[in-house]
């Protein structure tokens, strides 16, 4: 072998060697129990005892029987329709808000941005107290106005908004790239703007928010992506799906048949129903993307 | 000179630093290292994680064989905790279990059969001594996987005080639910806006309650079941009535408003805030420690007039199980037959009387500390006498009870909230189990 294909395949080498650790985690622990919940979604599986093959019997009784299957799926689908496009609009919004140059911005963005690295358990039980309807400061503050407040956490759909509520509080995650999408605007384009007599609204409609497409799309497919997987929140405010099922998200429902009722085939049929849906819907984001996102300065 | 002080320093900083973050990392030092080890884990937190403590304390000073090391784990998520535990080949050797989730892990075979653990005299003794109900709620197709060391019953706790001063003598209690409920109307209290701001009494708790109405939740050994029954039906009823007429949103704010029901001493019946409440046996030996001034009555939900049962309920609670794969069965063994009062009755009394909860036999309530306990706490003889009825049924001993039980609670939800009638309720109940059944036998499960 030439020296130089040598030193190249050394260095090859020493670099795998120092990415092993994170390498040897993601193949056990992330790339080979997705490969192997393909196989138990076909089993009857309890994890302890061998898996026992049932062909397509998860599936069918999934697809045609189970009526919790459709409503958890459309809470979820309904929590990522409002949810999704509420945050963006809100961190956009707010990283315009922070990109004024105005003194002490810096602390204003640190403040917005606090809330989403606090973690999520610890935030819901927050906002369960803020949410109680007797002694919760929500409806404290309502009542000074003269409204009274409903039973948030206990009612539908009460339940279900005070959740797309809750998802607000953590936008600050979102508003920082958002933030940092704003600075790389050229400040030509801006200039040329100014120019041509564009106001303000003008500059936010045809040079803001198209130079920001790039990074709403990013947000978006990650949006739709965690709105899909939304649980936490869930599972600590309303563990048992909430009032009349209102909250009762897809992976709740799957936690449950898991690790209540021991269904692991089961909930592995659900997770890769899931995984599909997630796919196809980013899928289909992405070929809208041509239309309406404008790559380059 | 300056520089190599500083150079010291930061080494001495960042040795003590090591030293301190690797010897915080090590487990409490054992108290009997030579002893061998059995990993008990449980389900009590608070005040309780403390009784339990005072029990493996004994366990331990009472012989020299073993040491029982407890762990505190949430109740909420210990069957997960513990079935990770068996997958990971890292399981306690003991544990207290909610017995609802015990069939399906028996089903699924994580646990060991207790009566393999027992020699032929306890064997006898268990089968023959024990209040049937407590021994029947541990056991899965014929087999012993759970034993009891702290089950509950529920009761009315009744506030002497209110009770007088809205005219009524809590010594001549209601001998039917009807009158009870006229009891809840005098004692319930509202602010100007119509809030309530004492509850007089409520009726909740469709899956204790039914079995009062004659009814209940059973599903046979032939897999034939009686959910969606008349008597279900007028128990299910009666919530909903009772529950429209003091308003269910009004119900539902004051409930929300109180402190954490959970909690040992911030219980809203030690408060005033619940006049007439249902609850478990337990909050007789917290009123002792708590609120040793609250008077305080306490009697079995007397029946509805019609076609009632009474003492009638089902029994719930803390089960002691051995997973299959525990390292130290006989040690678990060694230590469940100490606390249940198998091999003791009389010192099993006290660990009883710790916690306030239910015992194992008759021998364990006959015994002199137990007796003793009684006479200065009279209040528990209620659960006592709900306990030896034959109206107390244990809960449906099949694998898919946890789901059972989640669709019991849905529909006494949605009949309360009036999104279904309580006939409805109870037939998208039957009809949900039934799917489930077919399901699970599809795949090749039994129930």
């Amino acid at each position: 072998m030439p020296r130089g294909n040598r030193d190249k395949a050394k260095q090859n080498l020493v670099g795998y060697l120092f990415i092993s650790p994170w390498l040897i985690g993601f193949i056990a622990f992330t790339f080979w129990p997705f490969i192997r919940s393909i196989y138990l979604s076909f089993t009857r599986y309890n994890i302890v005892t061998e898996p026992k093959w049932v062909g397509l019997a998860n599936y069918k009784m999934l697809l045609t029987q189970d009526e919790l299957f459709y409503k958890s799926a459309w809470v979820t689908i309904k929590y990522a329709i409002v949810a999704v496009p509420l945050g963006i609009v809100a961190g956009v919004a707010l990283a315009l808000l922070l990109n004024i140059n105005v003194k002490g911005m810096s602390v204003f963005r640190t403040i917005f941005y606090l809330p989403s690295i606090v973690p999520t358990v610890a935030t819901s039980v927050v906002f369960m107290w803020l949410l109680n309807p007797n002694i919760g400061l929500v409806n404290r503050i309502l009542a000074v106005v003269g409204v009274q407040g409903p039973a948030w956490l206990s009612t539908s759909p009460w339940a279900f908004n005070s959740l797309i509520m809750m998802a607000l509080w953590g936008v600050g995650g979102s508003m920082v790239i958002y933030l940092a999408g704003l600075k790389d605007i050229p400040v030509h384009l801006y200039e040329a703007a100014t120019l041509d007599g564009a106001s303000s609204v003008k500059k936010l409609r045809y040079v803001t928010l198209p130079m920001m497409t790039p990074v709403i799309f990013f947000n978006l497919v990650m949006g739709i992506i965690s709105a899909f997987q939304y649980f936490t929140q869930a599972f600590v405010m309303t563990p048992n799906g909430g009032p009349e099922d209102s909250t009762y998200f897809y992976s709740l429902y799957l936690y449950n048949r898991a690790w209540k009722y021991l269904d692991m085939g089961y909930a592995s049929a659900m997770a890769w129903i899931l995984f599909l849906v997630v796919i196809v819907l980013t899928g289909l984001v992405f070929r809208t993307q041509k239309k309406w996102v404008h790559y380059g300065g | 000179m300056g520089k190599q002080i500083k150079k010291w320093f930061s080494i001495a900083f960042v040795a003590i630093v090591t030293v301190v973050v690797f010897a915080t990392n090590q487990s409490t030092p054992r108290r009997y290292p030579a002893r061998i080890p059995v990993r008990f884990w449980h389900r009590w937190q608070g005040d309780w994680e403390k009784q339990v403590q005072k029990i493996v304390d004994a366990f331990n000073e009472s012989q020299d064989k073993y040491e029982v090391i407890a762990l505190s784990t949430p109740a909420s998520g210990a069957d997960s905790k513990f079935i990770m535990g068996v997958i990971g080949g890292d399981p306690p050797d003991v544990m207290s279990m909610w017995n609802g989730a015990i069939p399906n892990m028996a089903d699924n075979g994580f646990l060991t059969p207790l009566e393999t653990l027992m020699s032929p005299e306890e064997k006898k003794a268990y089968f023959n001594d024990s209040y049937p109900v407590i021994r029947d709620s541990g056991m899965y197709k014929g087999r012993v996987y759970g034993i009891t060391i702290g089950s509950d019953l529920y009761a009315l706790y009744v506030n002497v005080k209110q009770c007088r001063e809205a005219g009524l003598d809590p010594d001549h209690f209601p001998t039917t639910l009807e009158e009870l409920e006229r009891w809840g109307d005098k004692l319930n209290q509202y602010d100007k806006n119509g809030n309530l701001t004492r509850l007089g009494f409520v009726l909740s708790s469709l899956d204790y309650i039914a079995y009062l109405f004659g009814g209940g939740f059973y599903v046979h050994p032939d897999g034939t079941y009686d959910l969606n029954t008349p008597q279900n039906l007028r128990a299910l009823q009666r919530i909903v009535d009772e529950r429209k007429k003091l308003g269910f949103e009004k119900v539902l704010r004051f409930n929300a408003g109180l402190k954490n029901s959970a909690g040992a001493a911030a219980w809203p019946f030690m408060t005033g805030d619940l006049s007439i409440t249902f609850d478990g046996q337990w909050r007789v030996e917290e009123l002792r420690k708590f609120r040793p001034d609250l008077e305080y009555r306490v009697y079995p939900v007397p029946p509805p007039a019609q076609n009632g049962k009474p003492l009638a309920g089902t029994i719930s609670g803390n089960f002691m199980i051995v997973p299959s794969s525990a390292k130290q069965k006989e040690g678990a063994w060694e230590f469940i037959k100490f606390w249940s009062g198998l091999d003791d009755p009389n010192r099993a009394a006290k660990f009883y009387n710790l916690g306030g909860w239910l015992p194992l036999s008759p021998a364990v309530t006959n015994s002199p500390n137990f007796q003793a306990w009684l006479k200065e706490n009279p209040q528990f003889k209620a659960f006592l006498q709900i306990l030896a009825s034959p109206n107390c049924k244990p809960m449906p001993a099949i694998a898919n009870l946890q789901f059972l039980n989640d669709q019991i609670s849905r529909a006494e939800d949605q009949a309360v909230r009036g999104t279904v009638t309580p006939k409805q309720a109870l037939e998208e109940l039957e009809a949900n189990y039934k799917k489930e059944l077919d399901r699970r036998r599809a795949l090749g499960y039994d129930n």
